[in-house]
């Protein structure tokens, strides 16, 4: 009984599995195959890799768009959780009918398609000199109103009574924040991670809008170039796209054990 | 008499020190979002060609009711916000609730493979799905050889098939995505009340409804609203998988915004109004599922 | 436990080391944005001699422009080029974005745009782009169907560059199964076309070609054949009582009826049915090409001809265009002098420039005096010793032109919609009803 149920289970997420990273691998193999081949739907790895790091190296400065990326996306994510975490906090700890409509009215924020936005965003940012900037990449989405609703969402579970006697201990409200709250909270704190490092990784309209510099180009831009153009060369595309997502992966594979795996009953 | 006005004193205290905490969120959000956001409304209210723009009231409002192709994305959307985010939603938590298992082996290569999807490169996946369902694809060889079809099906060029490619689309792509929220939203259940209840008797079925959902509620309540929001400003899959067809019966909201404003003769004015529009949709559901799910118990 | 923590406070270190080398180098990036933007003229022209350009493709426009740069550099030695790669959707996005806001000054000096959505970015802002009528560059020397994308109200605001003569290219070796030679597909008509594409299917089971379904780049190649265009002289959509019209998309649904034509969904399965020799033939832009000949090992097999006219249209021709760009100057140029002299010299002057770029690139030019260059009657190996670009410069020249209209994408969109609709069964007057009606809605009548 007990064995057939497993045997469900297993099958059940290993056939997810399959599914899930079918064209992660069909992508790998294309890195490795011509582009006449990607196209003819080849599934299996080819001999072509080296030609195509070589033409792709060619075609594209890969390392100053992966430092790029690398570098607006890591500066993106530790502010914003920095930011939206303290205000989820701030939203949910010392809530009161006047935050919980400020909640409300900010997540109106996120409910116009930024094509709407961007112009009037774009006439700002100019004016300021904020082109070409990092500061000009991360400002816009420093503070979202997914992540600090992620945020109060999870501080409601945080228990009243670790507050209580904080504060009977002596500790400021800050210092519970950072001494508590953080701590207790590392599986929030890693998922956002993950998911606001992977929405700055993958951002494109916004940047292609106001990085007018070949210096300032980010990966998915410089994906973007390799489709453009009379012809396409897939292998290398392939090529690009795998390198693109690899970052996110490693992220998500290093932090998938704090989000997943109770953290929280060791605090206590 | 004298000790509630001190706690009166320390309440506001807290309301205060919770007002610093959020701040330079809301500081932000305004000048990034609600600036921008005025301004559009305004826009809305005009009418014209590129940046030669003149007030016309709610002419641009009136005229999207008016507009087939809008209309068409309209109900497009919907269709697709009805049937694939309570799939998606479902099958996020179930997944999550078997990888929260404590003895399940390789939980990390499972949880990673899961979220793959949502990591993976919009070109790579979009290319992948339409080759799939390409008329000599790979579904279509297969659905042949079951002797299912008797020859390959031309998926992405029929109106109701192309709809469920899009749907089946979002399904595999956010699926992983919802389910990091849940499972790290279960960490702060504790085992032990799952133990519990199976000292009791419960069945795997009965804890996940009794014990699992209930607790995840506010983490359920926030990745329906997201996906709503998400849905109803779909765009990617309407671009890349479709390009909005056939004949307009997968283009989305966005899609068409998009459109007017950057492939067509510039028109912001109606480009804003429908944004305000989809601000609308999207914010009456947040509502009523804040207004449902939203109760500190 | 002791090593996850290990693991998290080694990732917040490398994380914060990030961070702050990110931190330096954004500091360096806020000066070199300001010096940047001076190039671009917001604080006067640092280097007068420095033009900024927005192209697209390496291994076509922009190894065209730096040729073009290179042969300038000679006779002006302080002469730079700062080309940056932005792909058409982006240059269009950005130069939306930058001229709604009144951003002009974000612009770079000089930008290739494609045709065909030239009249309505130049409509749209009229402030943003140089009338280049007076500046000296002859374009009379351009086929006059080419210079007419970018004319507007009688002011020349482009230099041509590529071409987008329209060309059909066959598979010899499948033709001949059917007992075809490419001349039987020379200076044919739709019918005729059709007739010998059912022989070819029901010998070879390949159709002659395929196209991207929901889009109506075949259509419209068909329409500017005869002459004709989705709108009168005065910018009016003319759709429903359109003959030509008519017939070309009763001529389409015809051919994917009988199987001669395959739609596909998009653009890699379109190229894939070439490089994979499921399909006979292809009917395209000439740029087309540089796809088909990524099958290398179909060398020797292709040939191309001209397309087939309708039949019963007036004016109808074998000849067409689809695609096809040309570089436009901004106002935002702090060195107009420059840019059109630049200009003058080399896209619009200088045939050694065309001469260089054609085997690097397969750029076709649009400049006359260039087709005459020997380098152009050269035989291709790839498609069977055929001297393609005399063949194709010669299409163009008698090519007939057609008007845009500022409208194009929009009229194409609901054309495609007609089209899909008439293919699974619609009445083809009442389709094309509802597309004008559609974009008479979009122009705001």
């Amino acid at each position: 009984m007990i064995k057939r149920k497993k045997v469900w289970q297993y099958g059940f997420l290993i056939l997810a599995s399959v599914f899930s990273v079918f064209p992660l691998y069909w992508m790998a193999v294309s890195a490795t195959n011509r582009s006449a081949e990607v196209i003819g739907g080849r599934m299996l790895p080819g001999g072509y890799l080296l030609e195509n790091i070589k033409n792709l190296l060619a075609a594209q400065n890969v390392g100053r768009g992966m430092f790029n990326s690398l570098k607006y996306s890591v500066i993106l994510t530790l502010i914003s959780l920095v930011i939206c975490s303290l205000a989820g906090y701030g939203f949910e700890i010392y809530h009161d009918r006047m935050k919980d409509s400020v909640m409300s009215l900010l997540l109106l924020a996120m409910m116009v398609p930024f094509a709407a936005t961007m112009i009037p965003l774009y006439q700002m940012f100019s004016g300021f000199h904020l082109l070409n900037t990092t500061l000009g990449f991360i400002l816009p989405t420093l503070s979202t109103p997914f992540l600090i609703m992620m945020f109060r969402q999870s501080a409601r579970s945080f228990p009243h009574d670790i507050l209580e006697a904080a504060r009977l201990e002596g500790l400021n409200e800050l210092q519970i924040f950072f001494r508590m709250f953080v701590p207790t909270m590392r599986s929030t704190y890693a998922a956002a991670m993950t998911i606001t490092f992977m929405n700055a990784w993958n951002s494109y309209l916004w940047p292609k809008v106001i990085m007018q510099d070949t210096s300032s180009m980010t990966m998915p831009m410089l994906v973007a170039n390799l489709t453009e153009g009379y012809v396409t060369d897939y292998g290398m595309l392939m090529l690009a796209v795998l390198l693109c997502t690899i970052p996110t992966i490693v992220i998500f594979f290093i932090l998938q054990k704090s989000f997943a795996e109770g953290i929280t009953g060791a605090v206590k | 008499m004298n000790g509630k006005g001190k706690r009166m004193t320390l309440e506001k205290r807290h309301s205060l020190t919770g007002w610093g905490f959020l701040t330079p969120a809301v500081v932000l959000i305004v000048v990034m979002n609600f600036i921008p956001m005025l301004r559009a409304l305004l826009l809305s209210f005009q009418a014209g060609v590129g940046n030669r723009m003149s007030f016309a009231g709610l002419y641009n409002y009136i005229r999207m009711f008016q507009d087939a192709v809008f209309l068409r994305s309209l109900a497009n959307n919907f269709i697709y916000l009805l049937i694939q985010v309570p799939i998606m939603l479902v099958l996020a938590l179930v997944l999550a609730s078997l990888l929260n298992h404590k003895d399940l082996r390789l939980k990390g290569v499972f949880r990673t493979a899961i979220f793959l999807p949502c990591a993976t490169s919009l070109v790579s996946y979009a290319i992948i799905f339409r080759s799939l369902f390409a008329v000599d694809g790979f579904i279509n060889t297969v659905l042949v050889r079951l002797h299912i079809l008797d020859t390959g099906y031309n998926f992405l060029g029929h109106a109701f098939s192309a709809r469920i490619v899009i749907i089946l689309a979002l399904i595999w792509r956010w699926t992983g995505y919802n389910m990091v929220f849940y499972l790290s939203g279960l960490q702060n259940i504790e085992y032990s009340v799952y133990e519990a209840a199976k000292i009791d008797g419960a069945t795997p079925f009965q804890s996940f409804w009794k014990i699992t959902v209930p607790l995840l509620k506010p983490t359920i309540l926030l990745t329906a609203i997201m996906s709503t929001n998400g849905t109803l400003q779909l765009f990617d899959e309407s671009v890349n998988l479709t390009n909005g067809g056939p004949a307009n019966a997968t283009i989305t909201m966005s899609h068409y915004i998009y459109n007017m404003s950057f492939k067509y003769v510039p028109n912001f004015g109606y480009a804003a109004a429908m944004s305000y529009l989809i601000l609308f949709l999207v914010a009456a559901l947040a509502f009523i599922q804040m207004k449902v799910g939203d109760k500190r118990d | 436990m002791m090593k996850k923590k290990r693991i998290v406070a080694m990732l917040t270190a490398a994380a914060i080391a990030v961070s702050l080398t990110g931190c330096g180098t954004s500091a360096s990036d806020g000066t070199s944005a300001a010096s940047g933007g001076g190039n671009q003229g917001e604080s006067g022209t640092a280097d007068e001699n420095t033009l900024t350009v927005w192209c697209w493709d390496p291994a076509f426009n922009i190894r065209a422009i730096e040729t073009a740069g290179k042969l300038y550099q000679k006779d002006h030695p302080d002469f730079n080029l700062q080309i940056i790669e932005t792909p058409w959707e982006d240059v269009q996005t950005k130069l939306t974005t930058a001229a709604t806001s009144g951003n002009l000054d974000t612009l770079p000096d000089i930008l290739l745009m494609q045709d065909n959505a030239f009249q309505k970015n130049v409509i749209s802002y009229p402030d943003a782009f140089l009338d280049l009528s007076s500046s000296g560059i002859d374009f009379s020397e351009f086929s006059q169907a080419k210079v007419a994308y970018s004319t507007v109200d009688g002011k020349n605001y482009g230099v041509p560059f590529d071409n987008g003569a329209v060309i059909a290219a066959y598979r010899t070796d499948i033709l001949e199964m059917a007992g075809y030679t490419i001349e039987d597909f020379t200076d044919i008509t739709w019918s005729e076309y059709l007739e010998k594409g059912r022989v070819v299917l029901e010998k070879t089971g390949l159709p002659l070609l395929t196209c991207k379904g929901n889009e109506s780049d075949v259509a419209a190649m068909m329409l500017q054949s005869a002459g004709a265009s989705f709108f009168d002289e005065n910018g009016e959509p003319d759709m429903a009582d359109n003959e030509a019209l008519k017939e070309v998309v009763s001529t389409y649904a015809e051919l994917v009826k009988a199987g001669v034509m395959v739609e596909v969904n998009d653009w890699d399965q379109y190229i894939g049915s070439m490089t994979n020799g499921s399909v006979a033939g292809t009917i395209n832009g000439c740029w087309i090409m540089a796809s088909i000949q990524t099958a290398e090992d179909q060398a020797g097999k292709w040939e191309i001809t001209n397309i087939p006219r309708l039949d019963n249209v007036p004016g109808a021709t074998n000849y067409s265009n689809n695609g096809g760009s040309s570089w436009a100057i901004t106002t935002n140029c702090k060195n107009k002098e420059l840019a059109q002299d630049f200009m003058a010299e080399t896209f619009a002057g200088s045939t050694e420039l065309y001469e260089e770029i054609l085997p690097a690139t397969g750029a076709l030019t649009c400049y006359l005096p260039a087709a005459d260059s020997p380098v152009y009657s050269e035989p291709q190996k790839f498609y069977n010793g055929q001297s393609v670009f005399t063949l194709i410069t010669d299409y163009a020249a008698q090519t007939p032109g057609n008007h845009t209209g500022v409208y194009y994408y929009e009229a194409k969109d609901a054309i495609a919609v007609a089209i899909t609709n008439v293919v699974a069964g619609g009445d083809p007057d009442r389709e094309l009803k509802n597309a004008e009606d559609t974009v008479n809605f979009v122009m705001g009548k």
